[in-house]
């Protein structure tokens, strides 16, 4: 009976996994960012939301010049993105298709996820008594003659803050871009240097396309961080590199929940402009649709 | 806007909620035949929500002194978050007392989510007792002249400094002008400012006021055109480099005290103790200073619906176990903080023979605070215009 009812639903084809996937993602994603959109439009006075619709908290966005908090998130995290990608690239080329043996491999991926079971904040604050005035660096650069006074850049600046964010999103950008590459068919590449190909042919024409879905996400996954990394900022930029999450944070304990609401939705809305501007600017390389293509059974 | 509370307001909304589950609550208990006012007035215990800096370490010694159990529930120490927890989860259900920084009295008070006190409550004796300056702060009293709450702890908040680095008296005893900190080449490049906007701006208002640089009415409470005063103020002095950084917690506080990276900052008292534990005595002085401080203070306020509960005796024997010399020895030694009729503390500590040092102690903390509380001004928590000043301090940030 139970099979018969299977039939009659016709479960087997597939075709209900698109409707059910939308449904369940309308409810948990698409609903929540627009009651957030219709926050953003409300306002906050002495600690009450007060539900009258105006253009109030949008134009304290602008006008407290608050919104460069998005801006600057948005700078620092592209910045990480792009160096992450820079150095990520050619050691996930390495490990998956370097000569290191298997047991290098396995060790170097087991390093590369230690830092996921160690809690971000207690990885970052070591560096506070590297980096200071009288800090381990500070103090061997003096020791050593290389510098006569402190070089008090290296913390409470935007420096440390990029340099610790380069090493935390790492392993978000080489783990995927490193599963890309692995699967890559190393016939391929043989038949490549067979039909005299060299090795920049065989990155251009073999390993870049078919590793683009490892890119791709690579990409995604240390932007999304970045983006909302607030421990960096806090513990190395010294109150001097305000990003989103610390405004969010601010804004809160006034209990300003339009005002996150438009934050957050004016994110939203810079993310999706840089997304256009990419596709637009891939077009001519890429079709974004054909990325996953080697994927397909 | 006229009235601002002409709109819905999410408190409003709230109270709806609420009324719908006290009604459940009233059918259900209907239903099952129990009085939930019954159980309660035969319950000894008092249930307290509230900041956990207002925990005694042991809550048996006040069991053993007034017979009363305490359920304390941690909160967190964020007014935005606190408010919402009690606004909207309609916490005073099941909490007797609420324990939290000065301010809150203001919106929570009037919306009828706090009791008004009642000073003649046969449980309060010790009220008549109790200085003015604690019994009617603005920690206690609201901006409607009610006295919504009573005094749990406070202290008077100014900054640490190393004495030798700014040319004053190492034995701490001079008053130091907040200008030090915000306004001398004296430590540009070596100051530390807290980076939290309710901190931070009501105390560079007080220095601003206090030296004419200047109008504001009230530093506590700035407008917003106030505000951004201080803000121009403050902007420049971090274009002129003033700060090393803008600090954000007690453990950073300390750190930067003890890595001798700057040599005043705005902290909590109990952040230059713990610098001064690594750095020897007096290292680290916590000022006393020209123009006043950061007063605050930690009020209990009785949740509104515990009027029915008829447990209302146990709960005024609390707040005034809060305001005696048991509650006040143990929470100066413990925790640094001083609160009302310290000499009790004194003489309590004296009855039950503590050492000598603890006892000397706790009288130089009442003469600390006896000294710093004649001066400006009391803090709040809910400033009137709080989104203007928030929006004001990002400009800062963002500077």
């Amino acid at each position: 009976m139970l099979r018969s009812l299977l039939r009659r639903l016709n479960l087997a084809d597939g075709r209900w996994a698109l409707p059910c996937f939308l449904a369940v993602w309308s409810f948990l994603v698409i609903a929540p960012l627009v009651v957030l959109i219709v926050f953003s439009f409300f306002q906050t006075q002495f600690f009450m939301t007060v539900y009258k619709p105006s253009f109030y908290t949008w134009n304290d966005l602008f006008s407290s010049g608050r919104f460069e908090v998005t801006l600057r998130a948005l700078r620092i995290a592209l910045t990480v993105t792009v160096i992450d990608l820079a150095i990520g690239f050619p050691f996930a080329l390495w490990l998956a298709k370097g000569k290191a043996s298997r047991t290098v491999q396995a060790m170097t991926l087991a390093l590369l996820t230690i830092p996921f079971f160690i809690d971000l904040s207690s990885r970052i604050i070591v560096w506070r008594p590297i980096l200071d005035e009288h800090g381990l660096i500070n103090s061997f650069l003096r020791a050593t003659h290389l510098a006569s006074s402190p070089q008090r850049w290296m913390l409470y600046t935007e420096w440390p803050v990029h340099f610790a964010m380069v090493i935390s999103y790492f392993p978000m950008m080489v783990l995927p871009i490193y599963l890309a590459m692995n699967i890559i068919d190393d016939t391929l590449i043989a038949a490549c240097q067979d039909l005299g190909g060299s090795p920049f042919r065989v990155l251009r024409d073999i390993i870049l396309p078919l590793s683009l879905p490892g890119i791709l996400g690579g990409i995604v996954f240390t932007l999304g961080s970045a983006l909302g990394a607030w421990v960096e900022p806090t513990m190395l930029g010294g109150g001097f590199v305000d990003v989103l999450s610390n405004s969010i944070t601010s804004a809160y304990s006034a209990l300003r929940v339009p005002m996150v609401a438009a934050l957050s939705t004016f994110v939203i809305v810079l993310l999706i402009a840089l997304l256009c501007l990419l596709a637009l600017a891939m077009r001519r390389f890429v079709r974004l649709g054909e990325v996953f293509r080697s994927m397909k059974p | 806007m006229k009235d601002r509370f002409s709109t819905h307001t999410q408190l409003e909304l709230s109270r709806r909620d609420m009324l719908k589950g006290v009604l459940g609550t009233a059918a259900l208990a209907a239903t099952a035949g129990i009085a939930p006012e019954a159980k309660a007035a035969a319950s000894t215990t008092v249930r307290a929500y509230g900041v956990t800096t207002a925990q005694l370490t042991d809550w048996s010694l006040m069991t053993k002194s007034i017979g009363i159990k305490m359920a304390f529930t941690g909160s967190n120490n964020d007014v935005g978050v606190y408010m919402q927890a009690v606004m909207q989860s309609g916490l005073g259900n099941s909490e007797d007392i609420f324990i939290f920084e000065g301010g809150t009295q203001n919106i929570l008070g009037p919306h009828g989510v706090y009791l008004p006190i009642d000073v003649h409550q046969k449980e309060l004796t010790l009220w008549s007792r109790t200085p003015d300056e604690w019994k009617h702060s603005g920690v206690v009293m609201g901006s409607d002249g009610k006295q919504w709450g009573t005094p749990v702890i406070g202290n008077a908040d100014s900054f640490g400094y190393v004495a030798d680095k700014i040319g004053v008296n190492p034995n701490g005893q001079d008053d130091v002008s907040w200008g030090m900190l915000l306004d001398s080449d004296k430590t540009r490049g070596r100051a530390a400012f807290d980076q939290t906007w309710n901190y931070s701006l009501p105390s560079a208002a007080l220095y601003l006021q206090a030296s004419g640089k200047a109008k504001i009415a009230n530093p506590a409470d700035p407008t917003r055109e106030e505000a951004r005063a201080v803000v121009d103020f403050l902007v420049a002095r971090k274009k002129a480099g003033q700060f090393r950084t803008l600090e954000n917690s007690f453990e950073q506080q300390v750190q930067l005290l003890t890595n001798r990276e700057v040599d005043i900052i705005n902290c909590w008292e109990p952040a230059a103790r713990e610098a001064n534990k690594k750095l020897g005595p007096n290292a680290i002085c916590y000022a006393y200073t020209v123009e006043g401080y950061y007063k605050w203070g930690h009020g209990a306020y009785v949740a509104a619906q515990a009027a029915k509960r008829g447990n209302l005796d146990n709960i005024y024997k609390v707040l005034n176990y809060f305001m005696d010399g048991e509650y006040r020895a143990y929470q100066a030694r413990d925790r640094g903080y001083a609160g009302p009729n310290m000499d009790l503390g004194v003489a309590y500590a004296e009855a039950h023979n503590w050492s000598a040092d603890q006892i000397a102690e706790l009288k130089a903390t009442q003469v600390k605070v006896d000294r710093k509380f004649k001066k400006p001004f009391v803090s709040t928590t809910t400033p009137s215009h709080a989104d203007a000043i928030e929006d004001e301090w990002q400009r800062f940030l963002n500077a």
